[in-house]
């Protein structure tokens, strides 16, 4: 099973901070994979100096195990980079992420793959979770915003484990944190996405308490997703609206003053408020302004921007016309991310 | 038969119109066979949910001169206009919509049209088919402030039948919501624009899939085309004069409150010279984001003297032949 070329799934597992001990990890993964009966390569990408974790897969690959791959960063780059790091030594059709910690039970390995049988791209949803109640609270407060940007009914944006096609991973560069929306990017670019229940690992568990870092991680994850699901191309929208917004109160607050002026004779030149309206009134056309640069950004790279996904031409020659498969040119188009 | 190369293009994006496909591509194909020219016909499947790929497929295996695009999922009429455009290979490529409202039979006239020396022509529905309050009043409004704002003066933007030289439109970027833009985003290559009659149907099947609540969205795209085409080469300038009125105000905001302080005695009025200060803050800003727009200009890949290149005329003699391009 180990012939390179002709792996049909690969499975990356970005090592960062968080990690379990990774040769007890990787016989719990080989006996889940081993179970697909279908060749895969295992491809452990170490983010950042963990010296177990290197020890641990030296001596696995001494051991004789030709079908690991180990890629070390020489400093933590983060799970999107490290993902796509493995995913350049990757060869199989299908790629899988798996979480370098116990967070699924991997004998559900198999249904992740098999829904790929129908969909592009299948996340892995931690079903029946451990957590108390303030922790389910959070949860699904989060992934209600989620929903609620999107549309997107999903249950488990933190599970690290997700199969998908090769192509998906192709036009998705990811990059910051972006792995953790892999599902919801993906569906932009028209993939069908499917969450798959896994029964959560006994040893997955979260103790303690979030700290406001992880509050603001997840709060900016829900603004990239809304900018990134709706104004990508359209900055000024989101912009336009922002300073039109700040420059209508200021509007109001300025005529305001000058309507008590006018009618009351207050004098404008004791009246902090003043202040207040020109600082509103100013801020609107900065971020109006903002919206134009943006613009400016989107259209000086207009020409590699392509508003559709996965354009497929098919004609049919002349000559082939009586036969039954049509001549197909496949262009994997380079989609635009900004 | 051998199969030529295609002259011209004709590019129908399609959405959910598993009705029209087939009368439109008899319709195409009546009207253009007997003009003699090698034609092809690019069809855009923009993700329909219907029957209309599964449609258009039986029409590309019949016939070699029908190039089918298919996207993955629903990306917009835009797209749909700019990959049509990108995979058409004639030297004249012609839009339509694919509701049937368009006569096809209108084409020969536009290519005419084409050959007596235009770079654009586009269609004008001067009788047009369509509900007076929500769709023919709103329209004549936007026709007439697009044609005033970018001074492409277009009786009718909203018509899809339109033909374009392809060396011109090819290199023209279409992206977000333009497709109602065309003409105004070419401007940039200063074509030459006419305008022509033509025939306009009501809606056979289907339905439509606009509404009225696209006008905050058209003006703010109308803003972005406009600062682009006068303004996305000379970034500095731009942001500048939007930094002169605070400039001037600040100024004197902040003249008045010395002034008044000088006259009248006493100390200095806080918020109207801090107002002043704001302003000029402000219009220093507005400077330095002109500063970025030069950095991301000349980063980019866009640049006039292309646009220029687009449309130029060419007249000079060289020891032999006198060459003359249009």
């Amino acid at each position: 099973m180990s012939d390179r070329n002709t792996n049909r799934i690969s499975v990356i597992i970005p090592v960062g901070r968080r990690h379990g001990d990774v040769r007890e990890l990787h016989d719990e993964y080989r006996a889940g994979l081993d179970a697909l009966r279908t060749p895969y390569e295992l491809i452990f990408v170490v983010d950042g100096p963990h010296a177990d974790v290197i020890a641990g897969l030296e001596s696995l690959i001494d051991a004789g195990r030709n079908d690991i791959i180990m890629v070390v960063l020489n400093r933590s780059f983060g799970e999107s980079t490290a993902i796509m790091a493995g995913f350049a030594r990757a060869s199989g059709e299908i790629i899988l992420t798996l979480p370098a910690y116990q967070q699924i039970n991997p004998e559900d390995i198999g249904k992740l793959v098999q829904a790929l049988e129908q969909k592009d791209v299948a996340v892995g949803w931690r079903w029946p979770r451990s957590g108390g109640p303030l922790e389910k609270l959070r949860r699904s407060m989060f992934h209600g915003l989620v929903a609620r940007v999107t549309g997107m009914r999903l249950h488990d944006l933190g599970c690290g484990a997700r199969a998908m096609k090769r192509v998906v991973l192709q036009e998705l560069s990811l990059y910051g944190d972006q792995h953790r929306l892999l599902a919801v990017l993906a569906d932009r670019l028209g993939f069908s996405v499917i969450e798959v229940e896994m029964r959560q690992s006994a040893r997955d568990r979260f103790e303690g308490v979030y700290r406001p870092r992880e509050y603001a991680h997840f709060a900016l994850d829900v603004f990239t997703v809304f900018f990134l699901v709706r104004f990508t191309k359209k900055p000024l929208r989101f912009f336009g609206m922002l300073g039109a917004t700040m420059f209508g109160i200021g509007a109001v607050l300025v005529s305001w003053l000058i309507i008590d002026r006018a009618v009351f004779g207050t004098s404008l030149s004791d009246r902090p408020a003043l202040l207040l309206s020109a600082l509103v009134v100013v801020l609107g056309l900065q971020l109006f302004a903002l919206g134009l640069l943006a613009e400016l950004i989107i259209f000086t790279h207009a020409r590699h921007i392509k508003d559709y996904q996965g354009a497929e031409i098919i004609q049919y020659p002349q000559a082939q016309i009586d036969l039954p498969r049509p001549v197909r040119e496949s262009r994997a188009e380079k989609t635009a991310r900004l | 038969m051998p199969d030529p190369v295609p002259k011209v293009s004709v590019i129908v994006p399609f959405y959910n119109e598993q009705d029209s496909i087939g009368p439109l591509y008899e319709a195409i194909v009546s009207a253009l066979a007997p003009v003699g020219i090698p034609f092809e016909m690019v069809f855009v499947d923009d993700g329909s949910r219907d029957e209309t790929l599964a449609r258009a497929n039986v029409i590309a295996r019949s016939d070699p001169r029908v190039k089918l695009v298919k996207f993955r999922r629903n990306s917009g009429q835009t797209a749909a206009m700019a990959a049509g455009i990108e995979f058409a290979s004639g030297e004249i490529l012609v839009t339509m919509d694919g509701d049937l409202q368009n006569d096809p039979a209108d084409i020969p006239m536009f290519l005419e049209t084409m050959d007596s020396g235009y770079d654009i022509v586009v269609g004008w529905r001067h009788q047009r088919q369509d509900k007076l309050v929500s769709r023919k009043i709103p329209s004549r409004i936007a026709n007439w402030l697009i044609g005033k704002v970018t001074r492409v003066p277009i009786k009718d933007n909203g018509c899809s039948l339109k033909a374009y030289r392809a060396s011109v439109i090819k290199h023209i970027p279409l992206y977000s919501e333009m497709h109602r833009f065309i003409p105004a985003m070419a401007s940039m290559a200063a074509p030459r624009i006419a305008e022509v009659k033509v025939r306009h149907h009501a809606r056979r099947f289907g339905k439509s899939k606009y509404g009225l609540s696209r006008v905050y969205k058209v003006l703010l795209d109308l803003l972005v085309i406009k600062t682009l085409a006068s303004f996305a080469a000379r970034p500095l300038l731009w942001f500048g004069l939007l930094a002169v009125p605070l400039l001037l105000g600040g100024t004197g905001l902040i003249a008045s409150a010395l002034l008044g302080a000088a006259l009248r005695g006493g100390s200095i009025s806080l918020p109207i010279a801090g107002c002043g200060v704001i302003f000029l803050a402000a219009a220093f800003m507005m400077v330095c984001s002109g500063a970025l727009g030069e950095l991301v200009y000349n980063l980019g890949d866009m640049r006039d003297h292309e646009f220029a290149r687009l449309t130029q005329r060419l007249r000079m003699r060289t020891a032999y032949v006198e060459t003359k391009t249009q």
